[in-house]
């Protein structure tokens, strides 16, 4: 497979050759255009281990995120006996960054940022609570592991922190981070900051690894727009 | 007249620089700034060409009003700048005889009067999704400043792609298109989350935009306070 | 301190490394990330009772935190809500800057001023949150765009931008609002205000707006079902 990430940093897309047989499994809704000699297959992201009991739980979850809002779920899986090609395209302004596992390693992706995945990445969703289940607050997370690369974008441009110890970050700015570094979610500074300061809420990381933020926030660009809108 | 255009790809602003007495008509929504000796019009959609327009519901239209405002210099040259609403890129776009441009409806910005814009309703509805989809016809000479959500990529088509028509800028003659399923099967191509694709084959020119405006809309839409129907 | 502007001129990102006792005064929502010691401290603009005796325009926040870092070399990441640029203006002491309320980002220097009540202007530039900061130095001032930012030198013969394109103008030019000529559409924010400008000096114009985005944007939102409240 040959990838392409085009039109960076701002307005990203991947395009992808595929071998004949070759697969690549995308995001609902992220496709530009595609050869017409390409097949296509709808179906939930869930994890390939997980039993019929898993599945159905996913199924639940994609159905109500899809009625409700939020991240559905639901993928789209491109391949053809000859190959062809494929671009595809995040829904916000930004960059797009692949990440190769060798399966070793675990990236978590912040639901949102997930773009596209070779057939040997395995994905499961993370998530805290029912409140985040409809996405509420919180941090909603795609556990990726495996053997191949992921494709994960951001809202603005993307900065690659090496995390040695703490670091702070608004939730809204997380990209991905290295399955190896430890994290908490808190509001930031006591109760008070958290319903006067604006901000949300923040992920404390600790440890060692490879953390992305953006430099957009969808949350932030909804505060600033809610109040221009009529009624 | 021509156009200058700046800032490229991501924030685009369009300056059309005007000789005395030369004009330019632009969506009304799109002016920024501008010198202070121009005349300036209003018409009705489309510069009074328009066609069904009365019954389009502002969302299809992405906020696109349809009237145009005309600005013309006044005895000394000066220049209005233009923006469209999202960000992205903008292309002048020039037109020869015989060579017309089909235009998605809100990705027009604004053309001169050598060039002549008529609607043409294509009753593009989405199975699934309401989207819905028209295009404008340009012809005559001389430049159409078109803007893409995104960056613009321009291909020549020579055979078939399939496209999702919300990432459809323009395309130009020769070019024959059907609506065609997403996915396999109708369940699959509602949850595909692709809206309408399009099949298009034969041998043209085609302007592509890397974003998709009804896609930006839900994902940000879908967090915004409910609104009153 | 150091600063480095990040992602400019796309997603301008600021990126402060602070050493201990040091502080910088940002706007409620602007962080993004930050080392471990850094202190947030949130405060009323002006202190509790000017704030209570100002009224209040929608959108404008009240808020604002500062930061301080309790130990060297500490990181602190800040970012405005909208993509577009992000600029560091040095102001000289008594030195002014017109900056509108919607795009000031941060601040360092304890004698900034950032006054709101000068001359009653705020009514002019119409709309919900517009209207304009007088920023008076010495300090350094940060503030973002949405869109890129495009200088114009106002001369002789004056010069004319929609207010919602006004991201700041110098000292040294007169200014008056007035409805625009021609059509602007059916924004909902009292738009269709423009502002000519005559004298000399700096006018730094957005080319993107929010009121257009607002606009777009409403359609998508969720339809209030009955009963809610």
């Amino acid at each position: 497979m040959q990838h392409y990430i085009e039109h960076g940093p701002a307005f990203a897309w991947l395009r992808v050759r595929l071998e004949p047989e070759e697969r690549i499994v995308a995001e609902a809704g992220a496709m530009v255009r595609r050869s017409t000699a390409l097949e296509v297959e709808t179906r939930l992201n869930a994890s390939k281990k997980a039993g019929f009991l898993g599945m159905v739980v996913a199924f639940f979850v994609a159905l109500m995120r899809k009625l409700f809002g939020g991240e559905t779920m639901f993928v789209n899986e491109f391949w053809g006996p000859q190959g062809g090609e494929v671009v595809l395209a995040p829904k916000l302004s930004g960059h797009i960054l692949r990440k190769s596992l060798d399966g070793t390693r675990t990236l978590f992706v912040q639901s949102g940022g997930y773009l596209a995945s070779t057939a040997g990445i395995d994905t499961r969703l993370r998530f805290g609570g029912l409140r985040t289940l409809f996405g509420g607050e919180g941090l909603v997370l795609l556990q990726c592991s495996g053997q191949g690369d992921v494709f994960v974008n951001s809202y603005g441009g993307i900065t690659e922190i090496p995390v040695d110890g703490q670091f702070v970050v608004d939730t809204g700015h997380i990209v991905a981070f290295d399955g190896a570094l430890d994290f908490r979610v808190r509001s930031i500074g006591g109760a008070k900051s958290f319903l006067f300061s604006g901000e949300g809420l923040v992920c404390e990381f600790r440890g060692r690894g490879t953390l992305y933020i953006q430099s957009r926030n969808l949350k932030a660009l909804v505060s600033w727009v809610a109040p221009l809108l009529p009624r | 007249m021509h156009f200058e255009i700046q800032y490229r790809p991501t924030h685009s602003l369009a300056i059309a620089h005007l000789e005395p007495g030369e004009s330019v008509r632009a969506e009304a929504s799109a002016m920024v700034s501008m010198t202070r000796n121009l005349d300036i019009t209003t018409d009705g959609p489309m510069g009074g060409r328009g066609g069904l327009l009365k019954s389009f519901k502002r969302a299809m239209l992405g906020g696109e009003t349809f009237f145009t405002n005309t600005f013309r210099a006044r005895g000394t040259p000066g220049h209005v700048t233009l923006a469209p609403t999202l960000s992205g890129d903008m292309l002048a776009v020039e037109l020869g005889p015989g060579e017309p441009l089909y235009i998605q409806g809100s990705s027009y910005v604004a053309a001169p009067d050598s060039v002549d814009i008529d609607t043409r309703w294509q009753g593009l509805k989405g199975f699934f999704s309401g989207e819905s989809l028209f295009f404008l016809e340009a012809t005559g000479s001389g430049p159409v400043l078109v803007n893409a959500f995104g960056a613009i990529e321009q291909f020549d088509l020579d055979g078939e792609v399939i496209v999702d028509t919300g990432h459809l800028v323009a395309f130009g003659a020769g070019i024959e298109y059907e609506v065609t399923k997403a996915s396999r099967g109708w369940i699959a191509s509602y949850l595909s989350g692709e809206g309408l694709v399009l099949r298009m084959s034969g041998r043209g020119r085609i302007y592509l935009q890397s974003r998709n405006p009804n896609e930006y809309g839900q994902a940000v839409g879908s967090e915004l306070p409910p609104r009153q129907g | 301190m150091r600063h480095e502007i990040l992602d400019a001129p796309h997603f301008g990102m600021l990126e402060l490394t602070l050493d201990a006792g040091e502080k910088v005064v940002a706007e409620s929502g602007a962080m993004v990330a930050m080392g471990p010691a850094v202190a947030v401290e949130t405060k009323m603009r002006g202190g509790f009772l000017a704030a209570a005796k100002r009224k209040l325009l929608g959108g404008e926040s009240i808020f604002q935190n500062t930061f301080t870092a309790s130990a060297a070399g500490q990181k602190l990441y800040l970012a405005p809500p909208v993509e577009g640029d992000l600029v560091m203006r040095e102001l000289a002491p008594g030195e002014t800057f017109f900056l509108q309320s919607g795009n000031y980002l941060a601040h360092v220097g304890e004698q900034l001023v950032l006054d709101t009540q000068w001359g009653g202007v705020r009514s002019f530039f119409g709309g919900i949150g517009f209207f304009m900061l007088k920023v008076v130095g010495p300090g350094t001032l940060f503030y973002a765009s949405y869109g890129a930012i495009h200088e114009v030198a106002v001369g002789a013969g004056g010069y004319t931008c929609d207010t919602g394109h006004i991201v700041g103008f110098s000292s040294g030019l007169e200014y008056k609002v007035r409805p625009f000529a021609g059509f602007k559409g059916l924004f909902f924010s009292g738009e269709g205000l423009v502002c000519d400008f005559e004298g000399r000096g700096a006018l730094f114009v957005q080319t993107r707006k929010a009121p257009s985005l607002a606009a777009f944007l409403h359609p998508f939102r969720p339809v209030q079902q009955r009963g809610d409240n």
